[in-house]
């Protein structure tokens, strides 16, 4: 209880003081009850504000403090610091939003003051009722979660495991590796993706501290930051992996072989029903696509199923059943990757109307050695070399009517597509590029852009209407602003690169998560240029391109800013839990359990006493939210720090006149 | 039998009688009730360069003619259509327009108040009729003519004002037309403008854009072409022989309006459907039967 | 400070492109500030390749403020308001609503309309509608009208001087 109360009101700079008399606040509130201090600076939040603080609590031996300054949101949680500092209780501090919510919102001097005034009276009204609260302790389960296992989610797990801590990688097609296993190379320098990728896959693998949980996926989530209960799905694969040896003979001898769309080669290739989704794969072991499969989708494959029979180690298992495990880990980070934007939402390119319009994928599993055309570049339409390839860029992209934003990697893959392809069809190939922006902002990024400008590639700057067939060829129309003239440009092959989008599932992740979405359907991060890796739910973070779109580089680094930000959990033994929770006067409650339905961290529970239901609240996972303070309807749900009997004071004494 | 308003606009009514003539005979067919209402104008698109004002205002008080009757439109003409439907959505969530245009209809005793929905010919035909009768309606088999579609522009854009059909790829007159037996076709220049409009200042370039456009689907082999729109049909069908003659080429291409043929196949007589109105060789199609 | 365009030695008209742009607000239609030239418009222009006509540049004029040149010039009524421009563009920018602002800015500031759009307006000014009933001829060369064919009587306004007086009443309006 505050008997002893000093008040601090903050100038903060002009940003208050310039709208509301900062010096005739401190004279007011000298005159509220059990206010025995009251002083003023210019920067409250600065080190000389914080001893001003401390120093008066000490020599005035106060027991609350009220300051008056910016929003809670800025500082409230140093504030606490400076009065535990000083000596009391950091709960017995109550912060006046007389910033954001008084002089930032008005013009005039004497009005604003005078409504300063009514906040403060307000604040200090609690602060006579605020009691000292204790934190507790939450005990850190010192494992991690990893969702996601291409190369963003790989680095987060490597780093992690490097410290030490035990992380479970779960990655839900067959093999790691995402979409740097489907490039070729990687700008600007030109390594082979595979190459830089699969040391880091084979590190993951081998890592005693990383538990591969690949074919799987995530089905809940429990529990809150240092302590989540994760059910993981791990889907049948049918073949028996510790068995199998990766030799392939099944694949070559499916009836289905070469008939069904491989996703991995982007629909350009086909592959059996039993697979590996490329050479390198990791785990190195076969899959069975129980959407197309004979055996399990009509219960039987012609004479018996050719895989079994070629199977020397016997490891086709069709009675094989998705399996459910359950693990506790003290952090998530979220790797889920990105999706590319469907073509066919650009119906005027002509995507599905020619073999020939293809995405920037599709061309990359063309170039790629191991793609399904062994790295040889054929249109689709003739299996003949090309003579002229055209790119569009930003398909979809900066574009009110689809994705807002930029893609920021389209511009840097297709100049990478034409040094490639320069490469294996010779010097004479006609590239041309039809761009709006060439936006080659990374290290090393502009060289590049100036190497291509060098290599006889035709740039169009503009934007094509639309591409029409033509008898053997594609017809693209297009107005260059830089000559000012139409071009009619007659090509073999076009390659759209179309915007980078949020997984299909993402809105269903994100509510499995408890985590947001930002207004592009990405995953919101908590502050967009300081707190860029953690999300607003407390022990998870997000990394990679389900964060944003972003090059290779960025989603590394990124990545190992997840795992150090993850690390910085893990590498204590409990943390404080938040202290301002509900909890539930149990005389007061009727059982009606109105607060459950509304709690969205599915913190309370009921329980039975004595012959008499109550609603129990469990402080580990609740979040201070108040949704069940407002829901209950006998009062007896109160929240520590807002309790009914601190509020009330406070609305009548702002309000009086 | 539901009953809709005919709003005419000015081509259809003055000069493109077939489309008018294949319309009323169809639609009877297909239990359409049409009534005709007295006092349209027109509806004032064609005039929007010279001032949009009153063709919004021109629109609106056709649409407060069709109120004051309780009756939902059907109009024929896609550029009317575009006309009424813009109207509509600029007067229905712009109070400060609507009540400028209001006072202007004052002076004929009309007010507008957006209770009456306006159709095209092809809305009606696919989507209240529906593809199941038209088929029950089919006589005489098509033979599988090779069939090119216009839709003309303005039957297909904006989408952001809301149109009958899709704006890229639109199939709703390729759906009636494989119900009555015919092969339509898709081809690169399916959204090509006509030019229509330039009749008014640019006459030639207007029959150049419509000669290019039958030439290249009379290069690409179809047996008809057909379109439903009194603009383009003006260029494409009536004007075909000055089109040829602008682009250097010789366009022997029929031309026929979709409810044209849609009452050839439904037996209705050559001459019920106006088929001696075309200007194009649609003889050479020898379907008809008196 | 000033921008001065050394080709016409013009001054940004700031007023008329608010005017322009207050316009295409009213209409509902995005403003052309949003433009960043990307030329999907004037690609697929159904006017450019015959006449010319950059709908890009168009509202790049505008963005710039230089409105005097285009009122003036022959280059806006090529239009053939197709409203591809409007249905493609990435920002949502309708090149074709900006023509017609400033084809009735041509209009009203006295400029000579081109073409027969003035026995258009006349004819709706006196009977209702663009034209009157013709006679045409069939493929087979024979005239026929309208009752020839078994049409019904044209509709047209019943009181013709109500709606003349209507119409003169707008004619001196802007949107």
């Amino acid at each position: 209880m505050g008997n002893k109360i000093g008040v601090f009101v903050c100038h903060c700079g002009i940003n208050i003081a310039s709208t509301v008399d900062v010096k005739e606040l401190v004279n007011y509130a000298r005159t509220l009850d059990k206010v025995i201090v009251s002083k003023d600076y210019k920067y409250m939040c600065s080190d000389v504000g914080a001893n001003l603080i401390k120093d008066s609590i000490k020599k005035n031996k106060l027991d609350g403090v009220v300051i008056a300054c910016c929003s809670p949101r800025m500082h409230e949680h140093t504030f606490r610091g400076v009065v535990e500092a000083g000596g009391i209780n950091a709960f017995n501090l109550e912060i006046s939003n007389i910033r954001e919510q008084c002089s930032w919102a008005h013009d005039d001097k004497d009005l604003a003051t005078s409504k300063a005034k009514a906040l403060i009276r307000g604040a200090v009204a609690k602060a006579r009722l605020l009691e000292p609260l204790e934190t507790s302790k939450i005990k850190v389960v010192p494992k991690a979660l990893v969702i996601g296992g291409g190369i963003s989610g790989i680095q987060a797990a490597l780093d992690l495991a490097e410290e030490g801590h035990k992380v479970y990688l779960v990655e839900k097609s067959p093999s790691i590796g995402g979409r740097m296993a489907q490039l070729d190379k990687t700008f600007p320098t030109l390594d082979c993706s595979s190459c830089i990728l699969t040391p880091k896959m084979m590190e993951a693998a081998n890592n005693p501290n990383v538990e591969l949980l690949t074919y799987s996926e995530v089905a809940s989530v429990d529990g809150s930051i240092g302590n989540y209960s994760v059910k993981i799905k791990k889907k049948a694969r049918y073949v028996d992996i510790d068995k199998c040896t990766g030799c392939g003979d099944c694949i070559a001898a499916c009836r289905l072989k070469d008939r069904i769309s491989s996703e991995f080669d982007e629909g350009m290739g086909k592959r059996s029903a039993i697979y590996m989704p490329f050479p390198q794969a990791i785990p190195l072991k076969c899959t069975i696509d129980k959407e197309h499969c004979l055996q399990l989708t009509r219960g039987k494959c012609g004479t018996g199923p050719l895989c079994v029979e070629s199977c020397e180690a016997g490891a086709i298992d069709f009675k094989q059943k998705d399996e459910e495990i359950e693990v506790n880990v003290g952090v998530i980070i979220v790797a889920t990757g990105y999706d590319l934007l469907d073509p066919q939402s650009l119906y005027e390119y002509g995507y599905t109307r020619s073999k020939d319009v293809i995405t920037s994928l599709q061309m990359e599993r063309l170039i790629s050695s191991s793609g399904p055309t062994t790295g040889e570049i054929l249109r689709p339409s003739n299996g003949e070399k090309p003579k002229s390839i055209t790119y569009i860029l930003c398909v979809g992209s900066r574009d009110e009517t689809q994705c807002t934003w930029c893609c920021r990697i389209g511009c840097m893959s297709a100049l990478k597509h034409v040094y490639l392809l320069k490469e294996k069809l010779g010097d004479d190939v006609e590239i041309n590029i039809c761009y709006t922006d060439i936006r080659s902002f990374g290290k090393g990024y502009e060289e590049f852009y100036r190497n291509i400008r060098g290599m006889k590639t035709n740039f169009f700057r503009g934007r094509p209407s639309e591409v029409r067939n033509a008898k053997d060829h594609l017809s693209i129309d297009i107005f260059d602003t830089t000559t000012n003239k139409l071009f009619e440009i007659k090509t073999d092959l076009v390659v759209l690169v179309p915007a980078l989008v949020p997984r299909a599932d993402a809105e269903d992740f994100a509510r499995l998560l408890r985590i947001s979405q930002s207004a592009d359907g990405f995953l919101l991060e908590a502050h967009p240029k300081l707190r860029p890796i953690d999300t607003f739910t407390g022990g998870i973070f997000i990394t990679g391109c389900c964060q944003g779109p972003k090059d290779i580089q960025d989603s590394v680094a990124q990545s190992s800013g997840a795992a150090a930000r993850a690390a910085n959990i893990l590498s204590k033994k409990e943390l404080e839990a938040e202290p301002l929770i509900s909890y539930v006067e149990e005389d007061l409650c009727s059982g009606c359990s109105t607060c459950i339905s509304v709690c969205a961290y599915n913190a309370i529970e009921l329980v039975k006493e004595d012959d008499k239901s109550h609603a129990k609240v469990n402080e580990a996972l609740c979040m201070g939210c108040g949704a069940c303070v407002a829901s209950c309807p006998s009062g007896a749900m109160q929240q520590r720090g807002y309790k009914d009997k601190q509020l009330k004071p406070m609305i009548e004494e702002t309000l009086k006149k | 039998m539901k009953k809709y308003g005919l709003y005419p606009g000015c081509v259809m009514p003055t000069e493109q009688y077939a489309l008018e003539k294949s319309i009323r005979e169809v639609l009877q067919l297909l239990d359409i009730e049409l009534v005709d209402l007295k006092g349209f104008s027109c509806c004032g698109e064609p005039l929007k360069s010279v001032n949009q004002m009153m063709t919004i205002t021109l629109s609106a008080r056709n649409l407060a003619i069709a109120e004051k009757e309780g009756l939902d439109l059907i109009v024929p003409c896609p550029m009317c259509h575009l006309a009424l439907s813009d109207c509509k959505r600029i007067l229905d969530t712009d109070p400060s327009m609507n009540q400028k245009v209001n006072k202007f209809l004052e002076d004929e005793g009309l007010k507008y108040t957006g209770k009456s929905n306006v159709f095209h010919t092809v809305e009606i035909l696919h989507n209240v009729v529906g593809i199941e009768k038209i088929k029950e309606k089919v006589k005489k088999s098509l033979k599988e003519l090779k069939v090119a579609t216009h839709y003309g522009c303005h039957l297909f854009r904006p989408s952001e004002v809301g149109r009958p059909v899709d704006s890229e790829n639109p199939q709703e007159i390729e759906n009636i037309l494989k119900a009555i037996g015919a092969n339509p076709m898709d081809y690169p220049e399916k959204l090509d403008c006509c030019g229509g409009l330039l009749n008014a200042n640019l006459p030639e370039s207007a029959l150049t854009k419509t000669g290019q456009k039958l030439q290249k689907v009379q290069e690409q082999g179809f047996d008809v072409f057909i379109d439903v729109c009194p603009w383009c049909h003006r260029q494409y069908d009536t004007k075909q022989k000055k089109a040829g003659e602008t682009v250097a080429a010789k366009l022997e291409m029929p031309v026929m309006y979709l409810t044209q043929l849609l009452g050839l196949s439904f037996g209705i007589s050559e001459e019920k459907i106006g088929l001696d109105l075309n200007l194009s060789p649609v003889d050479k199609l020898k379907l008809g039967g008196k | 400070m000033s921008i001065t365009d050394l080709t016409s030695m013009g001054e940004p008209q700031t007023e008329i492109r608010k005017e322009i742009n207050d316009r295409l607000c009213k209409l509902q239609d995005e403003i052309s500030d949003y433009c960043y030239q990307c030329g999907k418009c004037t690609s697929g222009c159904e006017a450019h390749k015959l006449l010319e006509l950059e709908p890009h540049k168009i509202v790049a004029l505008l963005k710039r403020g230089l409105i005097d040149e285009m009122v003036n010039s022959d280059v806006i009524w090529t239009c053939m308001s197709c409203f591809k421009c409007r249905e493609r563009c990435p920002q949502k920018i309708a090149p074709v609503e900006v023509l017609f602002a400033l084809k009735n800015m041509a209009v009203a500031s006295g400029k000579q309309i081109p073409g027969n759009y003035t026995a258009l307006l006349q004819s709706v000014l006196s009977i209702g509608l663009l034209q009157d009933i013709k006679s045409v001829t069939t493929r087979d060369n024979k005239t026929k009208n309208r009752s020839d064919i078994g049409l019904p009587d044209i509709s047209k306004p019943t009181d013709s001087t109500k709606f003349q007086m209507m119409i003169s009443k707008i004619a001196i309006e802007k949107v």
